[in-house]
């Protein structure tokens, strides 16, 4: 695999974050349930996942950079695989809805799954840490910029949103109403 | 709060990975990477009635 073709697989990557972080808006706004500080948490982790992928589209494909988007991989299973726990007695009806049989902790134990796989499996392929500036883009082109700024952009709504849902104290376990929005309804 | 300090982090980040000095983009992520693992054993050690 070349460099080049590394960036545009690291840049699908990105549009593949930022459709999971749109997909958490989409639960919160549409069917109006609001995360809980382990969704959150997870939702953190997610972004975590792309600062990977922006510095191999930077600075080119390093396994350093694979090794950041694999521990937060990682972690982001932990978080997510603790709430699958909490919710796995027969009878209890899990956190919010369940979107095609599965709630969202449980795709977004899948999706950190299939992320530290995905990961390992393209570092297998030595050929992209090889110097290939001549025919590299200084910043991967406008598909990889699109894709970087397109999950800066969501990361920096998740900071409204959060703080608005949270407010200036600790977020409550089930939240019901934005926390800094509740004295202006 | 901490989970919007926890976002503001990682989209500072983002931006020094694009933006400016690679070796200040790894440490930072690596200072928020700890946080939130923080954060989640803060969590995990509280008595908890729903997923927190």
């Amino acid at each position: 695999m070349t460099q080049t073709r590394a960036i545009t697989l690291n840049a699908l990557s990105l549009y593949a974050v930022a459709m999971v972080l749109a997909a958490a808006y989409a639960a919160q706004f549409i069917l109006q349930e609001l995360p809980c500080p382990l969704c959150l948490l997870q939702r953190i982790l997610f972004a975590a996942l792309a600062v990977g992928p922006i510095l191999n589209i930077r600075f080119g494909p390093r396994p350093s950079h694979y090794a950041m988007s694999l521990l937060a991989a990682v972690a982001g299973a932990v978080a997510s695989t603790r709430q699958v726990l909490l919710h796995i007695m027969p009878g209890d009806a899990g956190y919010g809805s369940a979107l095609l049989g599965y709630h969202y902790y449980t795709w977004a134990l899948l999706g950190f799954i299939t992320a530290i796989v995905l990961v390992a499996a393209i570092l297998l392929f030595d050929r992209q840490f090889e110097e290939d500036k001549a025919v590299l883009p200084a910043t991967g082109g406008a598909f990889a910029q699109t894709a970087v700024w397109l999950v800066i952009a969501l990361t920096a709504v998740n900071v409204v949103t959060t703080l608005l849902e949270c407010g200036f104290g600790a977020c409550a376990d089930n939240p019901r109403i934005y926390e800094l929005l509740k004295h202006a309804a | 709060m901490e989970f919007t300090i926890l976002f503001l982090g990682t989209a500072i980040v983002m931006l020094i990975a694009w933006r400016g000095q690679r070796p200040l983009a790894l440490g930072l992520f690596g200072a928020v990477l700890v946080a939130c693992v923080a954060t989640y054993l803060h969590h995990a050690t509280d008595t908890l009635k729903l997923s927190f």
